[in-house]
């Protein structure tokens, strides 16, 4: 039980990283990145790459991730979000599917289609509490330090005056620009830095769960619908959809072992596998549009009248 | 050679070339890449009435394309179901599904409606892969039969080719007969502009709803010729790839043109055909030469050609117009002397956003053909009440009833229809639409517009004409004379004065002004001053809600003041002006003694 919830935290605390990074460039540029799937891909292979150079464990490795994914960030902000900034925003949503495919593309014609794993952050070991109680070492790893990003990432928005900056171009690009802050600056560190976080938590989901090059599109959804739960560029509500997300992936395959005896009264193999959890983490989420159309926690970017 | 000849002329190269291609490409390969060509052409013909026309980012085409599919694949397989009968099926399966999908996704904004939608697709195709004994799980239903007609079976090749594209033929035909007229122009105002629409009687929901229905009925068509061409139905088909497949033909294409949606999916059905030698980097050539198409034309390519050669103004308009013309003068519904029955009555409207009071118990009476001001500071609630009255919020309490029957809480497009008009503090017009077409459009409840009789349309559409007679007359009432003109191209006081002819081409018995004077200077002050006494003279009653004085001075024959949301006096101007209450309001507490010389009513006159 602990170890399911601990699993819970964990998977929610990397989908976090995900959708914050979504939400970051969909605030800053008010344009749904579909390239963000394929860049925790290129993260989790980034990691494979530089482990295969650098035999360290994960932390060690984890600050050349960030550093190397932020460069795809700023390569995809270059052919896909750029020279289509004035463009109609379907223009730049097609842009980043296709970005997002030479991405995928690129992985698959260097590393094969054969799934990759990457080094934990510190070990793969159980620690035991004692009582038989045991708990993973990666799980409290990637919580921890998802936890160090999310915060370092709040701190820099709330307290320094580059995040008081990249703030003013999410929230009203055009006063920005005209305060002399120079926005096409910011909107790419927006991307370098959605980039790194999704590159991060590409490296820790693919300690656990291995990652393939196809692996974006699965990615991209999770964070979309976080994203959407969490109301539309709020960015506590995305940490708390993410989670919300996880929930369902991690508990409703765990419920035949939760509840003794549903074995025999029930079909669990086929009710509770993955893609029921997906069926009914999309049903719950069509349900809460019925009855709140303006999503569960309201909407943060409000239309300008 | 002119412009619009030159257009002729691409339109027929097009036509020639797309003959051609069958011909000069003509071998098995190429006439079976041509044929899938024409499938996903009449499946994005079909997306484009959501996507494009209403600019509903819907992410279910691939949904009713597979369900298509699968639909043909399961009759043909399991029940051995001929052609017509696999196709009427795949058709009312998807459209079911779509109406299905409509009633919890169809109200929702556009990301949620993107989600939901994407959603509901994953849903379906998760089931398509579980549920094996129906559909063959991951495997697909193969064994698919060739088409057949009356027992005549038709063989592949030609026939499949010449099969396909007659429905691409007869399906592109429909979309531009259903959307080159009064019906398409409401479109184009439900996809720019939510609010306005609704404040002109458009019905945006039920537009949505007939395009999602016809977006899934070309989806069911497409897919069940996808399921012949293919000889299979396999989850591909309803997958997100498929999807992004059918939005990049549109946006690649055009995203409102048939012919758009023919050249995208000839594009992007080809892209990797060609690009083939280069083995395996091809996905990524392909990939690149979108985004370079994008850059190129944003609008896709069609729209390109619209850039390039762009119509004539007025061009399509028709001769009929001309010769219409003088004869066509919109009878006024409220031709009438001024009366002491009211016309629009509002009782104890209460309307409260959390804590705050934004309307607090406030009560009037409209008389015909009176023009009457609500002033009142900033945040006072004027709009608050506009919006009430035009249905956009509802009023927690009180009632509002417009020539003796009750409005309070309807719809604001049925409140358009009852008769009040309305016009917008930020001008509300469609930019990339002619001043002609935006003041028309405003004609399409009351010459009852709809999808149906659009089909019927001969040369030219009757009831646009008749729209545009009437918002001829309407925009020579108020002085706008470059009605060919783009509404985005026009001067801002231009721009008020045609807002103006569109609400009046409602017919409205109450015409809403919320700030009407805002940005005129004062030649353009007088002018509108006059032209609006002149509608009052003709018997429609105004309600102006404003801000400048000096414009309302000589305009209004009965005023309200507004402050924190009540009514604080009302009267006669003068009585107004030199009512201490208002003083206070506008100036502060304490201000009211000595403000006789204060800028905004010395300005007055008073």
């Amino acid at each position: 039980m602990l170890q399911l919830s601990l699993n819970t935290v964990s998977l929610g605390s990397a989908y976090a990283l995900v959708a914050l990074g979504l939400v970051l460039v969909l605030n800053a540029t008010n344009a749904v990145n579909f390239a963000h799937g394929a860049l925790v891909m290129v993260g989790s292979y980034l990691a494979f790459a530089i482990a295969a150079v650098v035999p360290a464990k994960g932390i060690v490795i984890l600050p050349l991730v960030l550093l190397s994914a932020a460069a795809f960030g700023l390569v995809l902000a270059l052919i896909a979000y750029f020279p289509l900034r004035t463009k109609p925003v379907v223009a730049v949503f097609i842009a980043t599917i296709s970005a997002g495919t030479i991405f995928e593309n690129l992985v698959l014609l260097t590393f094969g289609p054969e799934p990759r794993s990457t080094p934990p952050i510190l070990g793969n070991r159980m620690l035991d509490l004692g009582n038989g109680v045991a708990i993973g070492e990666q799980s409290v790893a990637v919580i921890c330090a998802a936890f160090v990003l999310i915060g370092g990432q709040y701190l820099l928005f709330a307290h320094t005056r580059f995040g008081r900056r990249l703030r003013a171009v999410a929230q009203d690009p055009d006063m920005a620009a005209a305060c002399g802050i120079n926005i096409k600056v910011m909107i790419a560190f927006t991307f370098m830095l959605a980039a790194a976080l999704a590159g991060a938590a590409g490296m820790f989901l693919s300690a656990t769960y291995y990652t393939s090059p196809t692996d974006g599109a699965n990615y991209m959804m999770k964070a979309y619908l976080a994203v959407t739960i969490g109301g539309w560029g709020s960015i506590p509500g995305t940490v708390i959809g993410a989670f919300l997300v996880a929930l369902f992936e991690v508990l409703i395959p765990a419920i035949p072992a939760l509840i003794p005896g549903l074995d025999a009264v029930l079909p669990t193999a086929t009710l509770f596998s993955m893609t029921s959890s997906t069926i009914a983490l999309f049903l719950t989420f069509l349900a809460v549009l019925l009855l709140r159309p303006q999503g569960l926690f309201g909407e943060a970017i409000k239309k300008r009248a | 050679m002119s412009v619009s000849h030159a257009r002729t002329a691409v339109g027929i190269l097009f036509v020639l070339a797309l003959a051609a291609w069958p011909l000069v490409f003509s071998s098995p390969f190429d006439l079976r890449i041509f044929t899938l060509a024409g499938v996903f052409a009449v499946m994005v013909i079909g997306y484009q009435f959501i996507f494009g026309h209403v600019g509903a980012l819907a992410l279910s085409q691939a949904t009713f394309f597979g369900l298509g599919a699968y639909a043909t694949a399961i009759c043909a397989v399991h029940l051995g179901f001929g052609f017509p009968a696999t196709l009427t099926l795949s058709v009312l399966v998807a459209v079911s599904v779509a109406l299905f999908i409509a009633i919890p996704v169809l109200r929702l904004g556009s990301h949620y409606f993107a989600l939901a939608t994407l959603g509901i697709s994953q849903i379906v195709t998760l089931v398509a892969l579980e549920w094996v004994s129906l559909t063959g799980g991951g495997n697909g239903l193969s064994g698919v039969p060739l088409p057949s007609i009356a027992g005549l079976v038709i063989p592949r090749g030609w026939p499949l080719m010449l099969l396909v594209w007659s429905f691409v033929a007869a399906g592109g035909f429909v979309a531009w007969q259903m959307m080159r007229g009064l019906y398409g122009k409401a479109c184009h105002v439900v996809r720019d502009d939510e609010v306005a629409a609704r404040s002109l009687g458009i019905d945006i929901h039920r537009i949505r709803l007939t395009m999602l229905l016809l977006s899934a009925a070309y989806g069911g068509v497409a897919g069940a010729l996808f399921a012949h061409v293919n000889r299979i139905a396999s989850p591909e088909a309803l997958e997100f790839k498929t999807m992004v497949l059918c939005l990049t033909m549109a946006v690649v294409g055009g995203r409102t043109k048939v012919a758009g949606a023919i050249v995208g999916a000839l594009l992007i059905v080809h892209l990797p055909e060609w690009f083939r030698f280069l083995d395996r980097s091809y996905v990524m050539v392909n990939a690149i030469i979108l985004i370079g198409l994008l850059i190129v034309a944003p609008e896709g390519l069609v729209g390109l050609l619209d850039r390039v050669l762009p119509r004539a103004p007025g061009e399509g308009m028709g001769k009929t117009l001309a010769r219409h013309r003088p004869a066509m003068s919109p009878p006024a519904r409220g031709a009438l002397l001024p009366s002491t029955t009211p016309i629009l009555e509002v009782r104890n409207l209460v309307k409260r956003f959390g804590g705050v009071k934004a309307i607090d118990d406030v009560s009037f009476d409209l008389h015909r053909g009176t023009i009457t001001a609500v002033i009142g500071p900033n945040g006072s609630g004027k709009t608050t009440l506009v919006n009430c009255i035009t249905g956009v919020e509802v009023p927690d309490v009180g009632a509002i009833t417009l020539g003796g029957s009750a409005i309070t809480g309807g719809r604001p497009h049925d409140i358009a229809r009852a008769g009040i008009a309305r016009t917008f503090q930020n001008l509300r017009l469609v930019d990339d639409m002619s001043v002609l077409d935006n003041v028309a459009v405003a004609r399409f409840e009351a010459e009852g517009a709809g999808p149906l009789n659009a089909l019927k349309i001969g040369r030219e559409d009757p009831r646009l004409l008749r729209a545009y007679a009437y918002a001829l007359h309407l925009l020579h009432r108020l002085g706008v004379e470059e009605v060919h003109r783009l509404c985005g191209s026009l001067p801002y006081g231009v721009k008020r004065r045609v807002e103006i002819a569109r609400a009046l081409a409602l017919d409205p018995q109450v015409l809403l002004l919320d700030e009407p004077a805002a940005g005129l200077n004062e030649s353009e002050q007088n002018d509108l001053a006059a032209r609006l006494q002149d509608l009052a003279a003709n018997g429609v009653t105004l309600l102006i809600i404003e801000h400048n004085m000096p414009f309302l001075r000589t305009l209004a024959t009965y005023m309200i003041c507004l402050d924190q949301g009540r009514v604080i006096a009302e009267g006669r101007p003068r009585e107004i002006y030199e009512n201490p209450l208002v003083l206070d309001a506008y100036l502060g507490r304490g201000a009211g003694a000595s403000s006789a010389s204060s800028p905004v009513f010395a300005e007055a006159g008073v």
